[in-house]
Formats: structure tokens, C-alpha cells, sequence
């Protein structure tokens, strides 16, 4: 691998983005599906275990009883809400990160913080706050409740 | 160490997987023998010395064991679930430092200083395997989440209700745990200024705290989120053995089911390695990890002590799985959503208005025990209303129904 290329940035300077440091990362996936496929494969096709299939072996496991109706069932709208107040506390929480990084690290311009720091600080309270709001009105509206 | 050379990251790959399967292995026998010991048995104790090659046994018999596929499944579907859950879970700890680190270099103000610096961090060594990364502790996440898939299509694909209704609990159960994984460790981003694991360790070492001193709060958030990620008890009601039989993994039998719980323990040394990362120090011990001054014998023991916590966190786990009853699944979801998800917000601001105005960061660890205190008067003054609402039961009249009479002899 080469040397870093050096990148001028506010901060400083910095190593510009090398998608090299992610190669362990891809060589280990490959590693790591190799050996969860692998492990399966193996056990499914080794010849030293017992294959006796028989008709009741074979049935859904419902605890000695004769299954009763499908088990692709419907289940209850809570499980949707959980989903989908998920989807936008998650994206709240994504927005979040970048500014949880860059907002008071050490090294960066200090002018940028003292032109913009209070102005993002009150954004983000802004945005906090929208946030409340949302989980306000989802409580009330009576998400949260499992009966 | 950002040179990227094969033959390391192949000795790196080999060891780490063995070293964490030997882990997960020996933390199957130790959830045994801890088990045994509460419970006032003796354990296992026949396979070799006081049974301590039952791991190997077991991984044997889970190989050679009949394999049962029950006729009525989605059989892709059902055959790659296992490799999902474990794939996720062992990609997870790329990122992961297991031994003493150097953090990359933050930015310099010429290209000189630059060169030095790079120069400087290239001569280090890092035990990670990908050193460097920015995403850090954010790809942790990402395979944490990406754990859901392997429950829910183990779940689905097995087509069989006690399965089905285990992954809807446990899909259900993680995606609300990860909002207070992600919120509480914010804090901790705000405060250190980055994401990648060796800064925070950096950071720590340098500022001679642990961050479990500065965000107590945030740390119990954490721990109690991750627990529930990885379906440990008192969270493991995916698996609830006297509602669901087995959960998700009801119809798995032989290899499938031993890669399905390896996921669970794999999850469980990961959390550890995060946890004691990110708020108990890494390798640091207030000053004692400097004791042995030669290179190798100092990586030893840094690494023996942030291998130490982490073995700590899973005994922890370990006590907590056999003393703790199970939550019902009403007050698990009130308890992630109502009480844990407020929580996190106000540690974050706290965090936020600390930093905003610079003031010491004492005051946090004030700020996280008046939370915590706050939280614990509000729940006694509404008395547990919010994570154990009353719900109306209907009683039933004295005596038997009309026009039933008792068997007559």
C-alpha cells in the first residue's frame, strides 16, 4: 500500500479516503461466509450421522400435539408500529451521528466554532426537540401500550 | 499498523476466530458450571478434568447428530438462516481491538508534520484487524442490526407458530433496543470527538479516566440495551423455554441449532470488547498497563487486561442470566421505549449543553446520577405506573357457572 496522500481539509491536514484500510474487512467477510456455509454444507453432508426421516419427525413441533391450521398467521399491528416508530427514531439517530463527531472535537478550526457553534447548537436543539414532540404524540396516541 | 500485508491479516483472521470460538466455547461450559453452582448441582464434570473438554464434546455431537428438516419448510431460506445469524455476528468484530492500539493521527497544520505523523503511526503496531477505520463503532451497529435478518427468517421460514411468534418478539425486541444503544453512546462520541475504538481508547488514556466515570448513566443504558441486543437473560423472551419451547430456533436441530447459539455468545464477547472500549478504559488500568516496559511483554499484558474486562462482562452476564427472572414482554417494550429512550435523550443534552459551554466534565457524572435518581423517585411516586401499567381483569362471579354441576360419584 502506498504511502497516505495528505488531503487539506478545515482541520488540517488530514489522509485522504483510502478504500485500502477496508480490505481486511472484505478478506474477513469472505473468511467468515466461507466458514458459516461451510460448517452447514459439512454437517448436512457428512456421512457419519443418522438420517432416519419418518412422517412424525417430519411434522411442525407443537409440543406432541397435531399441528392445529397454518402457522403463517396473522400477528398483531403493534409489531408495525414498533417498525416503523423504529424507521424514525433510527434516522433521527443517524443525523445525529455526524454532528456527534464533528461538533466539539479536538484539532478543528477554532473559528468555525466561534461563528457556527452556538447557531448548530441551536439547531440541534431544534431538532432534539422535534423529536420530542414525535415521541410526545406517539405516546399519547397510545403506541407504546401492549395489551 | 495501516501496512496492509496478507500473511498478518491471515495470522490476525485464524487467531481471532479461533480465539473467540475457543471463548464462546468455554463460556457455554463456564454458563454451565455457573448455572450448576447457583443451583446447587455439580455440572458437568466427566469429560476430561472437572469437564473441562465438554466444549469439544459438544461441538462434536452438534456435528454428528441427526439432522432433522422437518417436511414443511422454505428450505433455502431455513438452511441459510443459521449462516446469517453467525456471519453477522462474527463480522462484527473487525473493528474490534483486542490488544494495546495506537489511534491514527489526528490532523497536522503542514504537510511535513503530516509525513511525521503518518511515518510515526505506520512504525505501531494495532491488535485490530482493520486499523484506522472512521466508521469505528458505527459498522459494530450495522451488523448488530443486520442480526435481525437471521431471527426473522429463521423464524419465518421454519413454519412453525412457536418460531414464528420467537422472531416476532425478538425482531421486535432488538430494533427497540438499538435506539438506546445508539443514543446512549452519542455522549461518549460528543465527548471523544470520534467513532473509531482506538481514539476512544486514546482518549481515555490520555484524560487518565474511564468514560464509565464520566457517563455512568450512559454506560448502565448500554449495558442494559446490549444485553437485550444479544438475548440474554432477563431479555431473552425470544426464547422464553415455558412460552416458546426453543423461539426462533424450535425447529433447528444438529449443526444449524450449535451455529445459532454460537451467534448468541459470539454477540455476547463482542458487546464485552464494546463495552470495555468504550467506557471501562480498553487496555488501560489506571496507570498499570505502563508496568512492563518492553514491547512485547507490555502488548501481553495490555492485551491480558482488556481481554480481562471483557471475560469480566460475561461473567457479569453469566451471574445476571442466573439471578434475574425474565420480564414480561408488555413491560420489556415499556421499559425500552418509556424509560430508557427519555433517559438517553436528557443524558444527551446534558452531554451537549457540558460541552457547548465548556464546563468541567465532573458535572456530567453529577448530571447522570440526578437523572438517575430523578428516574428512580419519578417511577416510586407514580408507583411503577409507566413500564407496569394496571390492566383491567375481569374476575370472574364465586361458584360454578350456571347449569355446570361437579361430577356426581
Amino acid at each position: 500500500m502506498a504511502a497516505p496522500v495528505p488531503v487539506q481539509t478545515p482541520a488540517g491536514i488530514e489522509p485522504a479516503f483510502d478504500l485500502a484500510a477496508y480490505y481486511p474487512i472484505l478478506i474477513y467477510a469472505v473468511v467468515v461466509v466461507a466458514f458459516g456455509l461451510g460448517t452447514i454444507a459439512a454437517s448436512h453432508l457428512t456421512p457419519f450421522k443418522p438420517r432416519k426421516p419418518t412422517r412424525v419427525k417430519q411434522m411442525p413441533y407443537e409440543s406432541g400435539m397435531d399441528p392445529v391450521g397454518s402457522a403463517r398467521m396473522q400477528f398483531d399491528i403493534k409489531f408495525y408500529l414498533i417498525a416503523i416508530l423504529f424507521l424514525v427514531f433510527d434516522v433521527e439517530l443517524l443525523f445525529l451521528y455526524p454532528w456527534a463527531v464533528l461538533a466539539y472535537a479536538d484539532g478543528g478550526d477554532p473559528t468555525w466554532k466561534t461563528v457556527f457553534g452556538g447557531v448548530v447548537f441551536a439547531e440541534i436543539l431544534v431538532f432534539l426537540a422535534t423529536l420530542a414532540i414525535a415521541y410526545v404524540y406517539a405516546w399519547r396516541k397510545g403506541v407504546f401500550q401492549w395489551r | 499498523m495501516p501496512e496492509f500485508d496478507p500473511v498478518y491479516l491471515a495470522i490476525v483472521i485464524v487467531g481471532l476466530m479461533g480465539g473467540v470460538l475457543g471463548v464462546v466455547g468455554y463460556l457455554t461450559l463456564a454458563e454451565r458450571k455457573v448455572s450448576a453452582w447457583i443451583q446447587d448441582r455439580l455440572g458437568p464434570n466427566r469429560v476430561g478434568p472437572g469437564g473441562l473438554l465438554q466444549p469439544l464434546a459438544d461441538g462434536g455431537k452438534f456435528f454428528l447428530k441427526e439432522e432433522v428438516i422437518p417436511a414443511h419448510v422454505d428450505k433455502v431460506f431455513y438452511l441459510l438462516a443459521p449462516a446469517v445469524a453467525v456471519i453477522t455476528s462474527l463480522l462484527a468484530i473487525a473493528v474490534v481491538p483486542f490488544g494495546p492500539t495506537v489511534a491514527p493521527p489526528d490532523p497536522q497544520p503542514t504537510v511535513a508534520a503530516f509525513e511525521a505523523a503518518q511515518a510515526e503511526y505506520r512504525n505501531h503496531f494495532s491488535f485490530v484487524m482493520a486499523p484506522g477505520l472512521d466508521v469505528g463503532v458505527l459498522y459494530v451497529f450495522a451488523l448488530g442490526s443486520l442480526a435481525v435478518y437471521g431471527v426473522i427468517l429463521a423464524g419465518w421460514s421454519a413454519n412453525n407458530k412457536y418460531s414464528l411468534l420467537g422472531a416476532l418478539r425478538s425482531s421486535a425486541q432488538i430494533i427497540s433496543y438499538e435506539i438506546p444503544l445508539g443514543l446512549s453512546v452519542l455522549g461518549v462520541f460528543l465527548i471523544v470527538g470520534s467513532l473509531n475504538l482506538e481514539k476512544i481508547t486514546a482518549w481515555q488514556a490520555d484524560h487518565r479516566t474511564w468514560l464509565v466515570l464520566v457517563q455512568p448513566l450512559a454506560f448502565l443504558l448500554f449495558l442494559v440495551s446490549a444485553y437485550a441486543e444479544g438475548s440474554r437473560l432477563p431479555f431473552d423472551l425470544p426464547e422464553a423455554e415455558q412460552e416458546l419451547v426453543g423461539g426462533y430456533h424450535t425447529e433447528y436441530s444438529s449443526m444449524k441449532l450449535g451455529l445459532m447459539l454460537m451467534a448468541e455468545y459470539v454477540h455476547l464477547v463482542t458487546a464485552g470488547f464494546i463495552v470495555s472500549i468504550l467506557f471501562w478504559g480498553g487496555w488501560g488500568f489506571f496507570g498499570l498497563e505502563n508496568l512492563l516496559t518492553d514491547p512485547v511483554g507490555g502488548a501481553v499484558l495490555k492485551a491480558a487486561i482488556l481481554i480481562g474486562k471483557m471475560l469480566v462482562y460475561c461473567g457479569f452476564a453469566l451471574l445476571i442470566r442466573w439471578t434475574i427472572p425474565r420480564f414480561r414482554f408488555d413491560q420489556l417494550m415499556n421499559i425500552a421505549w418509556k424509560v430508557m429512550i427519555p433517559l438517553a435523550l436528557l443524558n444527551l443534552l446534558c452531554v451537549m449543553v457540558v460541552l457547548q459551554f465548556g464546563w468541567p466534565l465532573v458535572v456530567l457524572t453529577g448530571t447522570s446520577v440526578l437523572s438517575f435518581c430523578g428516574a428512580g423517585v419519578l417511577s416510586v411516586w407514580l408507583r411503577g405506573s409507566v413500564t407496569n401499567p394496571k390492566r383491567p381483569v375481569r374476575k370472574l362471579p364465586p361458584g360454578l357457572p350456571a347449569g355446570v354441576t361437579y361430577a356426581s360419584r
